[in-house]
């Protein structure tokens, strides 16, 4: 007992010295924004999760430089892995011990839902970039928000340009069976349908399916159809692409068919896909060719820091913008979520590099602006289409 | 030839081709269990090495992918020969089957996980030079279709020979169907097991070459396939090549016809319904492999 006590007396200027440590740790951290990342580093979605952290570095690095009102940014990864039970583990994780003032993430509509009602009980904002799930913006959520159009803001708009301007009368739908597969088919059949428009069938498919010719084989079976509608991850979509030239369907196959898509699919897919991807329609949120200086700073500045071989894709661009979008709430006077949310609330026009974002009382972005067309040429570059 | 026909005979060869390339992966499970008693769980994991070797060999080093595939058989067996080496033959005279079977589980997870560190998880683009397809009237088939056909028979009719004319073939069946008497008989139980796990390895690389330009090529790329490839086993007969041959052929027809008819999201519930079933109805599989019980 006496030895304890002993032991306790010697140590004690360390406890102090700790204490007072952390006191001061305390106070410098009084002036820090701190953002939680869930990003998918593994699994099958995990592409999603480097080339996020690549924007949010970027960006990390560009308003470190100087702060925002004093403010600097400090963010905590975690791997979410595009799945409802490890977003779930790693959220609660991040909110217990880095206690963030808002959360970025995840880009899967199945992990985003299941954080949202964890995030929401703990009044921190989600600011998702990548999901397309309905169910975000339409559960009634007070702290999710969304710079990403939701899956009938690209649907609808999908749906009216195949059959006005594609001419398209037939569709086959073609999604994996995810939230944001589903939602997204869902929304396409109802326009599409309204329209006038038939849909041929609805194919769906587990994130596990490799070869997809006795997809393309039923398909085939159908006869004529005029779009494809595809929803999936970019691995999934190169073998789908390519199974469906393969079949003589498509027109990167000889075929008459129509590839056309939501946003999915990163800068660089129609070179993967190769010839087959000849034709493929589909909404792209970021353009690295576009004039705007913000996207051409932000593709010079990404050069600089990853190599000049390498162009951002959107999912750089999502992570980048969420960051910014964080510093021009701070930029306005926010200093802590409850803050942070009503600034972002009050948003309106705010350009990033995907377009320009005003949320709406639900917490999604209202602007279009953020959806453009494209259309992969012979020589696998892209075409806009201006619609 | 009607439309009816053609459809068939176009799902038939989708299920066969799909179906050589399960048998490929199932029968390096089947031939550790046949001989061991014993599950690798990292199997899938050679499987996805196997694509990679091949992968780098052709993209980087400027090989052919017919060698590429004699790469990947060999960065298999290598890879079987290290699992042998650090789990099962430290762990086999232990007496305990559930310490190697946890221990591959762990050497799985440890692969995944570094090859993520090495390769990234960005999907690999893996063009095989058979890209070209081959159109007879309305079947159609990639010239890698029939390579994956072509090779997988010559493989699948090599290892039979194998396992049937050989002495260390049959010494391998030997103790298969009763080690400790194939032991009194003076046979090598440790470098035969050995050899056991270098061929199914080898054998899940070669898959994994085969495989490379049909997968979605990540670190997590194999796990896809194993998992159907030990319904297959189960289905087939656990221990038995014969079994194993017809189950994997069944499960990629099956799989092809389900597409056409009921959809491709049900494929796991027929093929997982149908080894329930099998497992209640016919437990030893479709062909139930012989043992000598020791009296």
């Amino acid at each position: 007992m006496f030895k304890s006590l002993k032991l306790i007396v010697k140590l004690s200027p360390i406890f102090i010295l700790g204490a007072l440590g952390f006191t001061t740790n305390s106070f410098a951290q009084e002036k820090v924004i701190r953002i939680g990342l869930l990003y998918p580093i593994s699994g099958p979605g995990s592409y999603f999760g480097v080339m996020g952290r690549e924007g949010t570095d970027l960006a990390i690095e560009q308003l470190n430089k100087t702060g925002v009102k004093g403010y600097k940014f400090v963010v905590d990864y975690n791997d979410s892995q595009c799945s409802p039970l490890a977003a779930t583990n790693v959220v609660k994780k991040t909110l217990e011990n880095f206690k963030p003032h808002i959360v970025v993430g995840e880009e899967c509509s199945d992990a985003t839902l299941a954080v949202a009602p964890i995030l929401e009980e703990a009044k921190v904002p989600l600011l998702n970039a990548g999901s397309a799930t309905m169910k975000l913006t339409e559960s009634g959520y007070k702290y999710a928000f969304r710079i990403f159009p939701n899956a009938r803001q690209q649907t609808d708009s999908l749906a009216v340009n195949a059959y006005r301007k594609m001419n398209a009368k037939t569709a086959v739908l073609l999604y994996e069976k995810t939230n944001a597969g589903i939602d997204i088919s869902d929304t396409f059949e109802r326009t599409f349908t309204l329209l006038g428009g038939k849909v041929l069938a609805r194919i769906d498919f587990a994130r596990d399916v490799n070869d997809f010719t006795s997809i393309a084989t039923r398909i085939a079976s159908l006869g004529p159809v005029d779009v494809l509608l595809t929803s999936a991850l970019e691995g999934q979509t190169v073998k789908l692409t390519q199974a469906l030239a393969q079949a003589g369907i498509t027109k990167g196959g000889g075929g008459k068919a129509v590839q056309i898509g939501t946003i999915w699919l990163p800068w660089g897919f129609d070179q993967k896909a190769g010839k087959a991807s000849v034709g493929y329609t589909r909404i792209a949120q970021f353009d690295p060719s576009e004039q705007r200086p913000i996207v051409q700073n932000f593709v010079k500045a990404y050069k600089a820091k990853y190599g000049a071989d390498k162009v951002p894709t959107h999912i750089n661009a999502h992570a980048y913008d969420t960051i910014m979008i964080i510093a021009e709430a701070v930029r306005k006077g926010a200093t802590d979520s409850e803050s942070l949310r009503n600034e972002m609330l009050k948003m309106k026009d705010v350009e990033v590099t995907t377009g320009k974002i005003t949320f709406g009382p639900d917490g999604q972005n209202q602007n279009m602006s953020v959806i453009h067309y494209v259309e992969t040429q012979p020589d696998l570059s892209w075409k806009s289409l201006n619609w | 030839m009607s439309d009816l026909a053609s459809l068939i005979i176009q799902q038939s060869i989708n299920g066969v081709v799909m179906g050589c390339l399960y048998v490929m992966v199932a029968l390096g499970l089947t031939l550790i269990y046949g001989v061991m008693n014993q599950i690798n769980f990292a199997h899938a994991d050679f499987v996805t090495l196997g694509a990679f070797a091949s992968y780098f060999f052709v993209q980087w080093m400027g090989g052919g992918y017919l060698l590429s595939i004699g790469v990947a058989f060999i960065a298999g067996g290598i890879l079987g020969y290290l699992i042998n080496l650090m789990i099962f033959a430290p762990l086999r005279d232990r007496g305990d089957e559930l310490r190697p079977l946890i221990a591959t589980i762990g050497a799985s997870i440890l692969i995944e996980n570094g090859s993520l560190v090495v390769f990234g998880p960005i999907p690999y683009q893996y063009d095989t030079p058979y890209a070209e397809t081959i159109r007879i009237g309305k079947i159609f088939f990639t010239e890698q279709s029939l390579f994956v056909v072509v090779v997988a028979s010559a493989a699948i009719a090599g290892l039979y020979a194998f396992m049937k004319f050989t002495f260390t073939g049959k010494a391998l069946r030997a103790i298969s169907q009763d080690r400790e008497t194939a032991g009194l008989m003076g046979i090598n139980q440790a470098f035969l097991i050995m050899l056991t796990i270098v061929i199914a390895s080898a054998l899940a690389g070669m898959a994994g070459a085969l495989l490379g330009p049909i997968l979605v090529l990540t670190p997590f790329a194999g796990a896809s396939v194993v998992v159907k490839a030990f319904a297959i086993v189960i289905i087939g007969g656990f221990g038995n090549m014969e079994g194993t041959i017809i189950a994997g052929l069944l499960v990629g027809l099956i799989e092809a016809f389900t597409t056409q008819y009921l959809g491709s999201g049900v494929i796991d519930l027929v093929v997982f319904g149908l080894l329930l079933v099998m497992l209640l109805v016919k437990p030893t599989g479709l062909i139930a492999e012989k043992k000598e019980e020791n009296v």
